[in-house]
């Protein structure tokens, strides 16, 4: 590479060969090992939205929470904006102000105590960001960008907002630092329904702005599937099937996904006279991890499933990890 | 077989100095063997009326109106008679986050035995739970465990066996789905199904229209305490009046085909200050000046709307 070209990042984040186990149990009971997130690896383009979807346990927060570091992974490396992250004081100020993150709950992930201004502020001090007197302008630019009239709301504190306001305000706050990726976790799965799509509008709309990647973590595939564009399936700590968004859930190549479209309920007058099947058979609750872990669910396993299947190439721009792969 | 009928509910919390008013004025009927979906979002005043109808409204009480039991009124008889008579054996409920509240020191056997001991059931104890436990889709094995043990679908499975045990005719559920798994969830959706084919009547409340489509013959949509739409599934899905129910129903954006989304402006009223005139006024796109005023009850083909667009 010669001086001066301009090293374009395509891959705003790569994880590879992630590992994070936790051990559970203690007193009487046996130790056992939780593989939360087991040899787990992808990646996210600048500007994309990469959906990680699963069901709960199946270690989708934990790679949230791995990837800001909050928890130290057993092994894997994790590549954010070209450079590797470690536990270096400036790879962590790094990933800590151009990665930020959205929760579930904006009951809890919002000080009661603190003004909305204060809120939104709270970055820019802890990263000592901008001119005290220019963080004014930071947090009222971005209560503008999520749609909140500043003046009005930048004195109110939290118990005067709707919900939707406030997952407003915790978006707000996200952006203060310019962040190239925010990981959203399950942002609208607290909301009303009628508030769900203003939220969903906004991660769009900020994403064509400032050119945001999101990570967008969820188990609502109808959600994933109006932000998305690249989604990965996660089953017990494993990816399971990944590709374009459209491509993964209107043609599913792994039974698992499969099995989470039969069951996604729309709401359609049809519904009531049919009957729902969903292609699984009866969940027997096993942590085995010999094999494919969905094995036992599945109504197409066939001998060789017990032996691990790796993610495959199955078709343009995808992979799944499945001996049989349904068509 | 059972016929329930609701007319002029008020329900009411009272607060110091403040009523809330989380069910005004609502009125519908069902038919034996119907069941109904009652839809809303957080706050709408779903769960009040779910509890309303089975007479336990902790901190609230009935204010106005009447409830029918096959032609009978349930309002007018007695606690007790209450209780002994149609409480758990006509009606049940299937209350939110129910699994939640097992109790985790006693076995699932113990705390089936503790309700027929309440209600004094004479027959054989044993078969009883043994039929309502396989009616649920459960192994027997699942008797001698304790709450901690079971997954959350089983525990959902337990907390529906335990509403069916006395045999009512109607179940009401309500969330019956939220908090489990999305596998999980259609599995406890598949039950609901089966059970009702059986010849259970179910009212589910539930803010998730799709559920809803899977169970309800009817369907009740309920804003700031009141029933804006009540009619069939079929023509409340196909063919929405009430703008709230076509913002609604607009609002999710679907799994498969392309959808155009309505996002909704502002929040439903406080159930306190209710504004005269229509509730949804400040954020309904067709709102007119008449909408200033209460708005009259339109028959519809088979049910109501509350709006001014219909008169």
């Amino acid at each position: 590479m010669r001086d001066g070209e301009v090293i374009i990042v395509e891959e705003i984040l790569s994880v590879k060969n992630l590992k994070k186990y936790f051990v559970k149990g203690g007193f009487s009971r046996q130790k056992e090992t939780v593989r939360a997130v087991d040899d787990t690896s992808f990646s996210i383009k600048s500007n994309q939205t990469f959906v990680l979807a699963g069901e709960s346990g199946s270690g989708k927060t934990t790679v949230a929470r791995l990837i800001l570091r909050a928890i130290e992974p057993e092994s894997g490396e994790i590549v954010f904006d070209g450079a590797k992250i470690t536990n270096d004081v400036s790879s962590l100020k790094k990933i800590r102000t151009e990665c930020q993150m959205i929760h579930q709950d904006p009951y809890a992930s919002i000080d009661p105590r603190m003004k909305i201004f204060d809120i939104v502020r709270e970055p820019l001090d802890i990263h000592d960001i901008g001119k005290s007197s220019e963080r004014r302008n930071l947090v009222f630019e971005a209560l503008r960008d999520v749609k909140l009239e500043p003046e009005e709301i930048a004195s109110k504190y939290p118990h005067m907002l709707s919900g939707g306001q406030r997952q407003r305000v915790a978006i707000a706050r996200s952006i203060t630092t310019k962040p190239k990726l925010i990981i959203a976790d399950e942002p609208v799965s607290m909301l009303d329904v009628s508030v769900r799509v203003g939220i969903l509008e906004l991660i769009k709309e900020l994403q064509n702005k400032h050119g945001i990647s999101f990570l967008y973590i969820t188990h609502d595939l109808s959600t994933a599937r109006y932000v998305g564009h690249v989604i990965a399936i996660l089953y017990l700590g494993k990816i399971v099937e990944t590709g374009l968004i459209n491509d993964v859930l209107l043609h599913p190549r792994h039974p698992y996904t499969q099995a989470l479209m039969d069951s996604i309920s729309e709401p359609d007058p049809a519904n009531l006279q049919k009957e729902k099947k969903i292609r699984i058979n009866n969940p027997i609750d096993v942590n085995d991890y010999q094999g494919c872990r969905f094995r036992a669910r599945c109504p197409y396993a066939i001998e060789k499933c017990k032996q691990e299947p790796e993610l495959e190439p199955a078709g343009e721009q995808r992979s799944a990890a499945c001996f049989v792969k349904i068509n | 077989m059972t016929t329930l009928s609701i007319e002029e509910l008020q329900v009411q919390y009272q607060l110091r100095d403040k009523t809330v008013h989380a069910v005004d004025r609502v009125s519908f009927s069902l038919e034996s063997n119907e069941s109904l979906g009652i839809v809303g979002e957080s706050a709408c005043g779903k769960s009040t009326l779910g509890l309303a109808i089975i007479r336990s409204v902790p901190g609230g009480r009935i204010a106005e109106g009447n409830i029918l039991l096959d032609g009978k009124s349930t309002l007018k008889i007695s606690e007790e008679e209450f209780a002994k008579t149609v409480r758990w054996k006509k009606i049940s409920m299937v209350f939110q986050g129910a699994m939640n509240s097992l109790d985790p020191v006693f076995s699932i056997k113990q705390q089936f035995e503790e309700i027929l001991k309440a209600h004094n059931y004479s027959g054989d104890h044993l078969k009883m739970i043994n039929d309502t436990i396989d009616s649920v889709g459960l192994p027997s094995t699942v008797l001698d465990k304790f709450p901690h043990e079971l997954s959350g679908g089983m525990k959902q499975r337990v907390v529906i066996a335990m509403a069916l045990i006395l045999r009512p005719n109607l179940v009401i559920a309500d969330e019956p789905t939220t908090a489990l798994d999305v596998l999980v969830q259609a599995q406890i959706l598949s039950l609901l199904k089966k059970l009702k084919k059986e010849g259970m009547s179910l009212i589910l409340i539930s803010h998730d229209l799709g559920i809803i489509s899977e169970i309800a013959d009817k369907v009740g949509i309920m804003y700031a305490g009141k029933i804006v739409e009540f009619g069939t599934l079929q023509e409340v899905y196909s063919n929405p009046k009430h703008p709230y129910t076509q913002a609604l129903l607009k609002s999710m954006p679907k799994i498969k085909g392309e959808s155009e989304l309505i996002s909704l402006k502002g929040n439903p009223p406080s159930l306190i200050d209710l504004p005269v005139g229509c509730r949804f006024y400040d954020r309904c796109p067709h709102a007119m000046e008449k909408c200033r005023k209460e708005p009259p009850k339109i028959k519809t083909e088979l049910g109501h709307v509350l709006c001014w667009l219909y008169e």
